[in-house]
């Protein structure tokens, strides 16, 4: 059984008389352990999917369809239970980083926070220590000094570290990262993959990755998702995606990487 | 953040000073001469000039101007011959129409003037949080638009109308509150407080507007922000979510704004004070302007400057222990 399923997933915006679909019939299973890639340009519904996931869609949005995470249907779901696996089974990762994390409180503590929301009676020193696990988890060096330090005193790619491990302190089934490294530069986005990758690899977390950036799914899902205007243009293996791309979009936007050996042409019109 | 608290004191200094010296300027240059009106009507040119001389009138500006800042720190004498006036520092100058050292007259006033204050600023600082946090909550609802016609109305109407308007209500109509008279505080706590109740709410209707607006925006700009989507992707009650993450970083703002508007409040409520006939600063100030009592009126002024200077100071520090990012900048 896969770890979520998702069917006929449609999120839409309610204008003046009618409905706006920004996500319309959305389907597709992602097993235990496995990393899904939702790969599409600004608009495409992407981020409104993992939010749908997540409960969280802003107000104003409605969802409908069903999201099955482990045998539980999550759109049935009261808010209560909802709140207990959103952190606990299901983390999220944000785009931004600095902006995701609150100017006021040291990183240990909005650390800790997540720890301490799902596990009930955890003393604050159980939870600061779990929260120091976590960075060192994330590799943030001298985690022990670190933890009472401000999320601006740590670097774009050291909060992003911070963000990971907020995700990791309460040991998710599933993280999805929206965006996780358009706000890094390109050095720091490497490493940020390469700790995803690390990170699924020893927890056996299943992860879904949503981005804009095809090299960046190329190096962590195995599956692949192209959506464009609210609708999946084309999935399947990484492999079969990026070697034989069925559909004319996903053959622009692979032409839109660039390439080493590449000559230089304009977007392929679909 | 010594070096901070350091730099910030070594500023406010600098600028208390200018005040002293602009304020002393205005009052040296453009007011009336005090000797014509302390000589009275049967006067001579002689008689002008001896109290000229006596006052240190006949000194140049700086002259004058070093001997207010000295006395200041050190006490000053005023006349000469017979008539000495001692006036210990901090020596503010001396009222030749009252007879009293103006720092006398101040410290007697003060009290009743911070009484004022504090009431005001605890009435509208309690509406204010409240009346925002409603609005933010039932944002655009009936609830939102209702406050938020009530605070154009609070905010519109001048504070000499609402004083006079609802004494004449509460008052004179219906007698629910008694005819102010002063009574100190020991005798009789009942109709002291009583006394208060107006001019507190005729202060706190106005700021408590602005609060509830400020507060407003700040809570609703603050609920959209990145963290508090982290705050409840993290699966936090939503109790948690509004305590710490949206209330904290929405209502900073709103208390170094209010430590200003009170430091403000402390240089006196002219129009309030007098409407009601409370013995403060401000009444002060608007007795001595009647008079042109000048030392009075220059003091008052120096007053206010200085609670605002300090006020803005204590609201600085303050907002460096609140907020990690400001006290990272400074050291």
């Amino acid at each position: 059984m896969s770890l979520l399923t998702v069917r006929g997933l449609t999120v839409a915006f309610r204008a003046i008389n009618h409905d706006v679909p920004v996500v319309a019939g959305l389907d597709f299973d992602l097993p235990r352990s496995g990393a899904l890639g939702i790969v599409g340009e600004s608009g495409s519904g992407k981020s409104m999917t993992s939010l749908a996931i997540m409960g969280l869609l802003p107000a104003g949005a409605t969802r409908t369809g069903s999201i099955v995470f482990d045998g539980t249907e999550l759109t049935a779901l009261p808010e209560r239970r909802m709140r207990a696996i959103r952190g606990d089974r299901i983390a999220m990762i944000f785009q931004d980083p600095l902006s995701s994390l609150n100017p006021y409180y040291t990183v240990g503590t909005q650390i800790a926070e997540a720890y301490r929301a799902h596990r009930s009676g955890v003393s604050r020193k159980t939870a600061r220590k779990v929260a120091i696990e976590a960075m060192e988890r994330v590799h943030i060096r001298d985690a022990a000094r670190r933890v009472d330090d401000y999320p601006h005193q740590f670097s774009g790619g050291m909060r992003q570290r911070v963000m990971i491990a907020m995700a990791l302190s309460t040991e998710p089934e599933l993280i999805i990262a929206d965006e996780p490294t358009t706000a890094l530069d390109v050095t720091v986005q490497a490493q940020i993959l390469e700790l995803l990758a690390e990170v699924r690899r020893d927890t056996g977390a299943a992860l879904i990755l949503i981005t804009h950036d095809l090299a960046v799914v190329s190096e962590v899902a195995d599956h692949l998702l192209v959506m464009r205007r609210g609708e999946v243009v084309e999935s399947g293996t990484a492999a079969q995606v990026f070697s034989d791309p069925r559909h004319a979009y996903t053959r622009a936007l692979l032409d839109a990487v660039p390439r080493i050996d590449d000559t230089i042409g304009e977007l392929r019109s679909t | 953040m010594t070096r901070y608290v350091v730099h910030r004191v070594g500023g406010m200094i600098l600028v208390l000073f200018l005040v002293c010296l602009f304020t002393y300027m205005v009052f040296f240059l453009l007011s009336p001469d005090p000797a014509v009106q302390i000589c009275g009507k049967n006067c001579t040119p002689e008689r002008i000039d001896q109290i000229r001389e006596n006052l240190g009138l006949d000194q140049p500006f700086l002259t004058q101007f070093l001997g207010f800042l000295g006395g200041l720190f050190t006490g000053r004498e005023y006349g000469g011959g017979t008539s000495i006036i001692e006036c210990p520092a901090p020596c503010l100058g001396y009222s030749f129409q009252t007879s009293q050292i103006v720092t006398d007259m101040l410290v007697q006033r003060l009290p009743v003037t911070a009484v004022v204050a504090i009431g005001a600023a605890v009435l509208w600082l309690t509406a204010g949080v409240i009346g925002g946090l409603v609005s933010a909550v039932r944002e655009g609802r009936f609830a939102d638009r209702f406050i938020a016609a009530l605070t154009l109305g609070g905010m519109s109407i001048p504070n000499y109308v609402l004083a006079l308007g609802l004494q004449y209500v509460f008052v004179v109509q219906l007698q629910w509150l008694p005819f102010p008279q002063a009574v100190p505080f020991a005798d009789d706590p009942g109709q002291w407080f009583a006394n208060f109740i107006l001019p507190w709410t005729v202060l706190a209707i106005g700021y408590a507007s602005s609060y509830t607006r400020l507060t407003r925006a700040n809570v609703i700009d603050t609920l959209g922000e990145n963290f508090v989507r982290t705050a409840k992707a993290k699966g936090l009650q939503p109790s948690l979510v509004w305590r710490r993450h949206a209330l904290r970083p929405a209502l900073t703002p709103v208390v170094t704004i209010a430590g200003m508007d009170f430091a403000g409040l402390l240089g006196g409520a002219l129009i309030t004070e007098t409407v009601f006939g409370i013995n403060g600063v401000g009444k002060l100030a608007a007795d001595s302007i009647t008079k042109n009592d000048q030392p009075v009126i220059m003091a008052v002024t120096l007053l206010a400057a200085f609670f605002v200077v300090v006020g803005n100071m204590v609201v600085d520090l303050l907002y460096s222990a609140i907020d990690p990012r400001v006290r990272a900048g400074a050291s």
